[in-house]
């Protein structure tokens, strides 16, 4: 096609005055120029703006498709740390918590074995928490109370108590470790014990006491009467306040006391069956009368 | 210019009401269907809102026509497309009211009808475009993601085309 350039040119309304006059000569010119103008009239659907913009919104609403832009969000940040740490901690306790816990409530005794097969029983409102996978090299465990451990020969058997500590190879004993009482009766074997500075070596039928502080070790019992073991405790020349606490413990009753000398010695025992009896095998001998309503024992002197 | 974007509603709409009449005719041109036109236009419109934030602002024009593009190959089957004439389509000469003038022009008209229907996509859509819509070649080659040079063939093509089949060479 010849003039190419000039009829682009033209059409695109570039064309300089000169470069028409030329291009009109052209033979076929009249085409052009009705291409050209007829060209412009076809019609097209005419859009109105307005209304096909409304509609692009309400569809862009609808369908939503649109992908939301969750900007870097810290607060989340914590939330999802939060959460693994939570799932870390839980998952640590239910999976890899080896901390094993008996404890005992008031009028209550427990018996049971340790790892080792080392059996223990716990005496009333008492507690024993030891590590389940720390026991294959330390027989380590912590009591709150009273216990009777019977130890299988092995490693270092240790008793941690808040007052005092008791070591064993392989024996039978027994820790007693109350608001300031502690006390470590041995029936077999030999039982050492450490309390504060003091080591002390217990060899059988022999008792380690330390009342508010105060150490006594001259004491001996005899290894057959295993007290509480058989639902009894024994006392031999013990200040009154803690025969009652033991009651409080065995009985579950809360005692109260009116103008009594909480200091006085007692020896003797009571039985754990029968809270009446138990009552009158401490209070008859010390002269002492006593009176239970409901949960609460009052005690006071013979004659009031 | 550099800080304008799609995702602000107030460029999105100015961009969107600049563009709309020529994108529909652009999917007229292709699709030759009057119904469908505007919904594919709208459709590429959705489009860009939905990735405002990936498209550069001076880039979207194009990015809008070759989103109308696809859109039409995919949906759209390849038929011959015919377009029809505005109701109010004057002719050259208004003052000229003979019959045989009148005659002789509407022939031409279908003539050229038919001879833009032959046409090739590519061919038609930048003759329409320049045409109807008044772009420029430069413009087109921009909407088109292609160079000047290209359309100034197509068009040379297309009217080459139509001088052909109106004069009957």
């Amino acid at each position: 096609m010849k003039h190419e350039k000039e009829i682009l040119k033209w059409l695109n309304k570039e064309i300089s005055d000169e470069e028409l006059l030329r291009l009109k000569e052209t033979e076929n010119f009249k085409t052009l120029h009705k291409i050209s103008h007829y060209s412009t009239q076809f019609d097209v659907p005419k859009v109105d703006v307005e209304k096909a913009l409304a509609d692009l919104k309400n569809k862009t609403k609808n369908n939503s498709k649109r992908g939301k832009v969750i900007s870097f969000n810290f607060k989340n940040l914590y939330k999802y740390a939060a959460a693994i740490v939570i799932l870390m901690t839980t998952s640590y306790y239910l999976f890899f918590n080896n901390e094993a816990d008996f404890n005992t409530y008031f009028a209550e005794t427990k018996t049971f074995n340790l790892p080792d097969n080392s059996e223990v029983i716990l005496n009333a409102n008492s507690e024993i928490t030891y590590s389940k996978t720390a026991w294959k090299e330390r027989r380590n465990l912590t009591l709150s109370g009273e216990a009777y451990f019977k130890v299988q020969k092995g490693k270092r058997f240790t008793v941690n108590t808040e007052i005092g500590e008791v070591t064993v190879l392989g024996t039978q004993f027994n820790v007693k470790e109350r608001e300031g009482y502690f006390e470590v009766k041995t029936y077999e074997g030999l039982v050492s014990v450490s309390y504060k500075d003091t080591l002390i070596k217990l060899p059988r039928g022999t008792i380690f006491k330390v009342v508010d502080g105060i150490i006594d070790t001259t004491n001996t019992f005899d290894v057959n009467e295993k007290s509480w073991l058989q639902k009894e405790s024994n006392f031999k020349s013990i200040q009154l306040r803690f025969v009652l606490a033991e009651i409080e413990n065995q009985f579950g009753y809360k005692i109260e006391t009116k103008d009594l000398d909480l200091n006085k010695l007692y020896s003797g025992g009571f039985t754990h069956t029968d809270i009446n009896i138990a009552l009158k095998s401490v209070t008859i001998p010390l002269q002492l009368s006593y009176k239970i309503e409901g949960k609460k024992i009052t005690l006071f002197n013979y004659g009031e | 210019m550099a800080d304008k974007s799609l995702c602000d509603e107030i460029y999105f709409n100015e961009f969107y009401s600049s563009h709309i009449q020529s994108a529909s005719n652009f999917a007229y041109y292709k699709s030759g269907d009057k119904n469908t036109s505007l919904d594919l236009a709208q459709e590429a419109f959705i489009k860009i809102w939905e990735n405002c934030a990936k498209i550069e602002f001076a880039k979207a024009k194009s990015y809008l026509f070759t989103v109308i593009n696809n859109l039409f190959l995919n949906t759209v089957k390849h038929e011959k497309v015919v377009f029809e004439y505005a109701k109010s389509s004057p002719y050259l000469d208004v003052n000229n009211q003979s019959p045989e003038y009148l005659l002789e022009e509407e022939e031409f008209k279908e003539k050229l009808k038919r001879a833009i229907a032959d046409l090739t996509e590519g061919e038609r859509e930048v003759f329409l475009m320049h045409r109807i819509d008044g772009k420029k070649y430069r413009e087109i080659a921009e909407l088109l993601e292609i160079s000047q040079k290209a359309v100034e063939k197509r068009m040379s093509l297309a009217l080459k085309k139509l001088r052909n089949k109106i004069d009957g060479i």
